[in-house]
């Protein structure tokens, strides 16, 4: 047997001719130049050497940047694919280079981001003999990666690479890895032309629209007197944020997001109620037990998002919409399933589904958001005597780049407070790390995401703790002179461990508090102009001049020690209970 | 409750395909009883599982959904019981016979 399991087919004596030969490693270069990959983010090494030194005469095409460590690459490969739609490329060799990518395999999984990661491996003589740096790579990734392989012999690489674009970008997208050992790499073939792949015989991406279950649909929407729409990166994976605004306006329907939709609908629409879940807005949470028909659109009601599944919307129907159908009936029962594309079923449900308005029902969101505004972002925004707070931070950022630049968050209090306060316009714009929570994501997401759209601001909001992460990522920047800008919002603790800490754990502080070192001078070892703010009447000039730098530009801004954010919906309580501040303790 | 189901997997027939049908069991903590698998008789690429498996039948649904979005997996069936599991193995025994 081969390197696959395949048939052998036999040649027509018009091809066995004298062709060219080239390399493996040369078809895999061509290959992907194929694909219209243009940036690829590696880290050589022996098993992928081969690769490199076929990537040397292909400089003009592809354009490498080397990274700091394999974990930065594929994270900016994910800032690449979330900004531009297109999937970013990584370049890994083996054992603990692969390694290295499992994290970030994992978070591109549950967060559909299409990547492919190539892999060098050792000679396929030397598979399952523990030999230097061979590790079980295809094993290893198998739960995160949409599908992988490990290919062997030169003949093979093409087709799996087009398999793999194929699979990485089409249905729910996702990270594919292929593992190629290095004599296959060096291996001569003839050179033959690439064809992309169109089909798999097994899988099915497309999901055939079931008008019966449209139909269903517009019925209960049609009758509902108080309709709510949750919408999910589904519909920016779908483009579909056109179909989206026409539905709503049409309907009437008020709107919120999760933490991935967010910029899929115009935050400053008079239908939009805000974000919802564990530390959304007070409306959306709070509505979504009083709605009568509630809509899941390319979302897939994550436990961050339902709390108490047993508590959620248990009074309405529900509407379930995702190209996934797994998730259909996964978590909550659906009572109308549609499995389709966004764009597709938006587009066939506004033809059945009538005109509507309701002002009283988008009125009572806005009236328990002033609530919300009155007991905690009021406080949050106007709090002069106090330490400078992440909100007000947020909400300079969002007025000086009228919510239109590339916000990429790591994880944490600064994650939730960004996704509360900065006011995303327009699609592809909010890169986060959702479904994983992987800190360490925002710093090389960002150079990611400025390297797919130059011409697009990309700021980089952090924690102290997350920059520390893959703070290593700093010398990518430095050396391929990307113009970033970088945000660290330093409160000497992992700040959201410390928040449950304080509200469930009786204020027990372990190991949360971080004695940091001098963020400035790491910056500027790094030949990065850099600013520390930690008086209020510095803060907006120091906004004013990072967005002005034509140049990687780093501010730290010193934030309060101990603040929260609110609203919170606790771990595993009803979304109709969400915190506007901390429980009061039982006397 | 739990009881037992016949699951019966088709599928292309490669390197690590079995590792990834048996991996979103284990995720899943579904308890496997009975397990054959096999290459087609007369077409070595593709091949089938036939499990004994005892779940609810909820998680069994959600199960079979998530075995039929591996990529090699052409589809996923399941029937109450064990007397499927052993139809099914005789068929294919008397295939390759």
């Amino acid at each position: 047997m081969g390197a696959l399991l395949t048939k052998t087919e036999s040649k027509a004596q018009s091809e066995v001719q004298t062709a060219k030969k080239i390399s493996g490693s040369e078809v895999l270069l061509r290959s992907l130049i194929a694909e219209n990959v243009k940036t690829i983010f590696g880290y050589p090494g022996g098993a992928i050497m081969p690769v490199y030194d076929a990537l040397y005469h292909f400089q003009k095409e592809l354009d490498h940047i080397l990274v700091r460590h394999e974990q930065g690459a594929i994270h900016a490969a994910q800032g690449f694919a979330r900004v531009s739609g297109k999937p970013g490329v990584v370049f890994a060799t083996s054992g603990p280079g692969a390694t290295n990518l499992v994290t970030g395999l994992a978070d591109a999984l549950i967060d559909s981001t299409p990547i492919v990661c190539i892999t060098g491996q050792v000679f396929a003589h030397l598979l399952g003999t523990d030999a230097f740096q061979e590790t079980d790579v295809v094993n290893t990734t198998i739960p995160v990666t949409k599908w992988n392989v490990q290919v062997t012999e030169a003949k093979d690489i093409a087709p799996a690479v087009a398999k793999a674009f194929y699979i990485a970008t089409t249905g729910r997208p996702g990270p594919v890895l292929i593992d190629i050992t290095k004599n296959a790499q060096n291996e001569l073939i003839e050179e033959s032309e690439y064809r992309q792949c169109k089909s798999v015989r097994t899988y099915k991406p497309t999901p055939v629209l079931q008008y019966d279950q449209v139909e269903a649909a517009a019925e209960l929407i049609n009758n509902a007197k108080r309709p709510y729409l949750l919408v999910g990166q589904g519909v920016l994976l779908s483009e579909a944020s056109k179909e989206l605004l026409a539905f709503v306006e049409k309907t009437g329907i008020p709107v919120a997001s999760t933490l991935l939709g967010l910029g899929a609908f115009p935050a400053d629409h008079p239908n939009y109620v805000g974000f919802l879940g564990m530390h959304g807005n007070y409306g959306p949470n709070i509505n979504t037990n009083e709605c009568d028909v509630l809509i899941g659109l390319g979302m897939r009601f994550d436990d961050r998002v339902t709390g108490n599944v047993n508590k959620y919307a248990k009074q309405a129907k529900i509407i379930h919409i995702d190209i996934d159908k797994a998730e259909i009936n996964k978590v909550v029962k659906a009572d109308v399933a549609i499995h389709a594309d966004a764009r597709e079923a938006l587009h066939a449900l506004i033809g059945y589904c009538k005109p509507n308005k309701h002002e009283a029902w988008l009125q009572s969101f806005h009236k328990l958001n002033q609530v919300e505004y009155e007991k905690v972002t009021h406080r949050e925004l106007n709090h002069p005597k106090d330490d400078l707070k992440m909100g007000e931070v947020i909400n300079h950022l969002s007025r000086f780049t009228n919510g239109e630049a590339i916000v990429v968050t790591d994880v944490g209090q600064h994650q939730m407070t960004t996704s509360r306060y900065y006011k995303y316009k327009r699609p592809r714009t909010n890169v986060t790390s959702g479904g994983a929570g992987t800190m360490g994501f925002a710093l090389p997401a960002a150079m990611g995401a400025k390297l797919a759209v130059p011409e697009k601001e990309v700021v980089a909001v952090i924690g102290d703790g997350g920059f520390q992460m893959t703070l290593q990522e700093l010398g990518t920047i430095m050396q391929y002179e990307i113009p970033v800008k970088v945000m660290v919002l330093n409160n000497s603790f992992l700040g959201m461990v410390r928040q449950w800490q304080q509200l469930f754990h009786e204020k027990r502080y372990s190991a949360t508090e971080m004695v940091n070192p001098n963020f400035i001078k790491i910056a500027e070892a790094y030949s990065i102009p850099a600013i520390k703010v930690e008086r209020r009447e510095d803060l907006q000039p120091a906004i004013q001049k990072m967005l002005d730098a034509k140049t990687p530009f780093f501010v730290e801004v010193v934030v309060g020690k101990e603040d929260n954010v609110f609203p919170m919906v606790p771990a595993g309580a009803c979304v109709s209970d969400c915190l506007l501040e901390p429980p009061t303790p039982n006397p | 409750m739990k009881q037992e189901f016949t699951l019966e997997i088709v599928s292309d027939n490669n390197f690590s395909i079995l590792n990834r049908i048996v991996n979103v069991l284990n995720r899943r903590r579904v308890r496997i009883k009975k397990l054959i698998a096999h290459e087609n008789h007369d077409d070595f690429t593709r091949g089938s599982a036939i499990l004994l498996v005892y779940t609810t039948a909820d998680l069994m649904e959600k199960v079979k959904h998530q075995l039929e979005k591996l990529i090699e997996v052409e589809h996923a069936n399941y029937y109450e019981g064990n007397a499927q599991y052993y139809a099914l193995n005789e068929k294919n025994n008397r295939q390759v016979a």
